[in-house]
Order: structure tokens, then sequence, then C-alpha cells
């Protein structure tokens, strides 16, 4: 357990020394983002004093090392663009990738297991070989491409669902209207991952289906329901939560595409901006973020494959 | 006495055997490597099918529907798109066969080194891949696209192939750790055999089969990551043309909704990528099939 702690500390330490580095590195010029096309027209001086004032001028270790000690004292420093403290700006957007990201997952991983559950029933049957013909040209599609298709459609032609944002502009409060919004993005974010998933579960419980005790519990006459509900799907269960638990960053990482093509308000489409305008403290924070939830996602997936078997140990 | 009994035994049977042999083509992709066949050769031949200049600017034509002279219409800049199609296909192909090559290149070296290593070593480059594959992936590629400048094509192959290779190395790490200790890498290297020999001599072709699949699937989320780079406008820029950066400008084709703009570059990316994937699985699938008990 301690081993545990220790290298998730560890591994969020290394990962910020690179993330900090790297942004450095990368050229780009923090103060656009700061003062926007004023800094353009800076002159020397002045560029000097801004540069200061952020503490941009000091070497990049000194600055790790400052921006470490602040972050201990859980000051994360503010956005240059926002011109906000970063934890502001990220609550404000968090939500909308939770909804976003959080339904899907769900939305996901409850729709794979019935389409596994149903190819394996009906294996080498018609719907079978459908849904899996099917389930292989949609995993084929980039998110990208599906969004535009999908907005080409059902917003510019039907004109029946918003092509982007969260909300109507001046109905922030309203559920319906937000869940109008999210319709879209949100078979994207399914269809994208819904696939890979499927076909995971219907591999497991084929395998499932073949072992002996399925003859066994046949031959006792249980029932075939009984026996894919009671038995096989319970025995893939577990390993298949630790696939979902590996998972999470995965769908993030989705999301994030789609929440650009939309234009979403949400965690990927401030990630895309802060990397691109080197808004060097709120990256910090949104890498942070998302690199922890992949450690501690590899974390829980590990604990549950542990658990269902005690023989398996990641030291090797 | 002798008509009465007869002696039984295994009664003879005519042993009927399935005259149905396997077609040379039974179980093969057959469709997907004509068409991805098609798709290549109508890339590297588009000089010839193409009637068009794809670099042209027809500014007379610009956003043209489909018709007879412009096959798949013209895109809001005025180029034909039908060219562009076949050029673009080009470079798009290019970069996902360049960076499998580097991703695999390193995974291949990666894997070994880390496999063969001490234990603590293993340890580590092992974690250091963890802590490389929680980076969002696009993100690494912002920053590393950045770092290298105004995008050209070998580098966003280069990008790509550098952030695509962890996987893979876990699995040769996994494979060459069951080997290492083979009767015959051990006599290698008592021979005086070098690190490279024995990697190419023994290990690789070992691990290539349960490698094979992951490497033709890479081709597949290379191209993917370069339409979906140069859609954002931080991969390949608009005059270079590929499939991504054709829907690059697909923002100004949903406005004045010129659908072919937006769907025929992505069928084409579509299919190839559909292409390549049947193969992928073809590679994998497992031959002997056990008989269900449901």
């Amino acid at each position: 357990m301690r081993h545990k702690i220790i290298y998730v500390i560890l591994s969020i330490f290394l990962l910020s020394v690179m993330v900090f580095y790297m942004a450095r590195l990368a050229p780009g010029d923090p103060l656009a983002s700061y003062y926007g096309d004023r800094a353009e027209k800076m002159s020397p001086k002045e560029r000097k004093w801004a540069e200061d004032k952020l503490g941009l001028n000091d070497p990049v270790t000194v600055q790790y090392v400052r921006w470490l000690d602040r972050a201990f004292h859980g000051d994360f420093g503010i956005s240059y663009k926002y011109k906000m403290d970063v934890m502001e700006v990220i609550r404000e957007r968090m939500g909308n990738t939770l909804l976003l990201g959080g339904i899907g997952f769900f939305l996901t991983f409850g729709l794979s297991l019935l389409l596994g559950v149903l190819c394996t029933w009906h294996e080498d049957r018609m719907l079978d070989r459908v849904i899996c013909k099917v389930g292989t040209v949609t995993s084929c599609i980039p998110e990208f491409w599906l969004s535009l298709v999908l907005i080409l459609i059902f917003a510019v032609n039907l004109k029946w669902l918003p092509s982007s944002g969260a909300y109507t502009i001046g109905k922030e409060d309203d559920t319906a209207d937000r869940i109008w919004h999210l319709i879209l993005p949100m078979t994207v974010v399914v269809l994208g991952h819904l696939w890979y998933y499927a076909y995971m579960v219907r591999n497991k419980l084929l395998e499932e289906v073949r072992a002996d005790y399925v003859l066994l519990a046949r031959v006792k006459g249980i029932g075939k329901r009984s026996i894919m509900f009671r038995h096989c799907l319970r025995n893939i269960l577990p390993s298949y939560l630790s696939i979902m638990a590996v998972s999470v960053p995965h769908i993030l990482g989705g999301t994030y595409i789609v929440e650009m093509v939309f234009s979403y308000p949400g965690l990927g489409t401030l990630s895309y901006e802060s990397a691109r305008y080197q808004d060097y403290n709120l990256l910090m924070v949104l890498c942070l973020m998302s690199g922890s939830l992949v450690i501690l996602c590899n974390m829980a997936a590990q604990a549950i494959s542990e658990k269902i078997d005690p023989g398996i140990t990641h030291t090797e | 006495m002798a008509g009465q009994f007869e002696i039984v035994g295994m009664r003879e049977t005519a042993q009927v055997e399935p005259e149905q042999k396997k077609k040379w083509y039974e179980g093969k992709p057959v469709v997907s490597i004509a068409v991805l066949v098609l798709i290549v050769t109508g890339c590297l031949a588009c000089s010839l099918i193409t009637t068009k200049d794809p670099s042209y600017l027809d500014l007379k034509n610009y956003n043209v529907p489909p018709n007879q002279e412009f096959l798949f219409g013209t895109d809001t800049m005025g180029r034909d798109i039908f060219s562009m199609v076949w050029y673009g296909g080009r470079i798009s192909l290019f970069i996902g066969i360049v960076s499998m090559v580097i991703s695999t290149v390193i995974a291949v070296i990666y894997g070994t080194v880390s496999a063969c290593a001490p234990a603590w070593a293993d340890h580590l480059l092992m974690r250091f891949t963890e802590i490389f594959l929680s980076v969002p992936g696009l993100l690494l590629v912002i920053f590393l696209q950045a770092a290298l400048g105004e995008a050209n094509v070998l580098s966003l192959s280069f990008v790509i192939g550098i952030t695509g290779w962890m996987s893979i190395s876990k699995v040769i790490r996994t494979e060459v750790r069951r080997l290492r200790n083979s009767e015959y890498v051990i006599a290698s290297r008592c021979m005086g055999g070098s690190f490279f020999h024995i990697l190419w001599r023994h290990l690789a072709p070992n691990f290539v089969s349960p490698v094979m699949f992951m490497v033709v699937m890479n081709v597949r989320s290379a191209i993917v990551a370069e339409s979906t780079l140069s859609f954002m406008g931080i991969g390949l820029p608009v005059e270079v043309i590929s499939w991504g950066s054709m829907l690059s400008l697909a923002e100004k084709a949903l406005l004045s909704n010129s659908w072919w703009m937006i769907l025929i570059p992505g069928a084409f990316l579509v299919v190839t990528l559909l292409c390549i994937t049947n193969l992928g699985n073809y590679l994998r699938r497992n031959v002997n099939r056990q008989e269900r008990n449901l």
C-alpha cells in the first residue's frame, strides 16, 4: 500500500516536471495570451517589465520550484488569458465536461455490456454479424468526422439540434436546453467508444460460454438465460470493471476532440487553448488533473484485478 | 452352424471425406485488400488519373457541387476535390506508414532493452512509459509540434511516430521477457552475439505475430491522428493537401452546406481505415475456435 502511494506521488511529480519544462521550452509567447495584441507592440523595456511581473525571466528550474512552493499552498497562479485564478477558470468549465464525459462513460459502459451479451447470445447468427459489421465500421470513423457529419445532417440540414455550445445564451439554468445541446456531442462520444468495449465484452463472454461449468449447468437443466446472466456475466463483470477503470482517461480524451468540434465549453477546449497559447499555469493544472486521473484509474484497475485473482501481482 | 452366427465387428462404413475444399480466398479479407490496393495505386498514380492541378485555385469555380467537370466538386478555395483526394491520400498514407515505422522501431528497441535490463531498470523504464501514456496524447503532439515549428509532412510523422510507441513496446517487453531465457538466446549470447543480432535473428521472429496486429493498427491511428490534427489546424497547413487538411475547411463548408467537401474526403478516409482494420483483424484472428457449451 505504501509503495503505491509513493508511486502515485512520484508519478504526479515527474509528470509535473515534464509538463513544466516542455511547456517552457516550446517556442511561443506567453505574453501574447496575457496582453493579447498589445504584446506585439511593446517596447523591449515594457516587455522586460511584463516578463518580470509574470516571473518569466528566471531560469526554468527556479520558476518550477516557485510554482511547486505555491502549489503546495493551494495557489496555482492565475490564467494569463482569463486573468483569473486558475481554479476559478477550471471550476466554471469542469461541470460541463463532467456532464458530457460522465454520462457518456456510463452510457458506453451499459450499452457495450448490452451489445456484448446480445452478440454472444446470437453468436454467428445474423444479428451478431450485423452488429459486428456495423461496429467495425463505426470504430473506423474518426470522432471529428462523425461530429461533422452529424452536424451536417441534424443541425445544418434538418435543423433539429443545435450545432455548438452547451446552452442557449440566457438559458443557462434550463435543464432541457442543456440536454438539447448535449445530444449530438454525447452521440459522438458514445459511438466513438462503444464498439471497442462491446467487442471486449463479446470476446470475454464467448470465452466464458465455452467453460466447463456452463456444460455442467446445462446438464443440470438450468436455463440458458439464467446461465448467461447469473454465471457468465457475473464472471466477466470484475475484469470488465477493471477495463472500464482504465478506459476513463480514454473516454475523457475522446470528449476533448468532441468538445473542440462542437465548441463545447469544457476542459477539452480549455486544454487546447492553453497549450496553444502558452497559458502556463492553466496548462499545468489541466495536465496534472488528467494525468492524476489516468494514474489513479490505472491503480484502481490494478486493485480490482488483484482482488479478482490474487495470483496476479503487478511487480512482474 | 456356420451360417447361424456371424462374426460382428466394426462395420465397414464408407469414409466420406468432406469434399468442399477451402477456396483460396475464404477467410481472407479479399475485398478490403482489393479496395486498399485500389486506393494506394490511385494515390501513387495520382498524376495519371487526375485531370486538374490539385493546388490550382480556380477562383471562378469555387464551392461548386459535383458535376461533369469537377467530379467531386470544388472547395471554398476553388480547388478540384477529385484531384485533391488522390494527392491528399498520398500524403496521408505516407504519414501513416512513416510514423508507424518510427513507432515500431522505437517500440522494438525500447521493449527489448527493458525486458533484458535488470529488474530495477525494467521497472523504471516501464513506469516511464506509463507516465508517458498518462499525458493526453493530443497535448503531447501539440507541444512537440510547437517545438518543431511550422508543421510539414516529415515533422508531423515524426511527432505522431514518437508519441505512439508505448503500447507496442509493452507487448514486446512481455514477449521478450518470456523468450529471453530460452536456450537459443543464451546460446547465441554465449557465442558473442550482439544485442541487435539476437534481437533480429532470435527474438524478432518470435514476437512478429503478436505485434503485427498492433503495428497495422498503428498505421490506422497515425492516419487518424494526422487528420484530426490537420482538421484542428495544428497539423498540416491548408496548402499541403492531405485528407485531414481538406477537412480543415469543414467549418466553412458547414456554413454554406456544401456536403461534398465534408463527405467525400471523409469517406475516403473511413474506407481506408476500414480496410486497414479488416486487415489487422485478419492478422489477429484466432484460427482454432472451440465449440461453445451453452
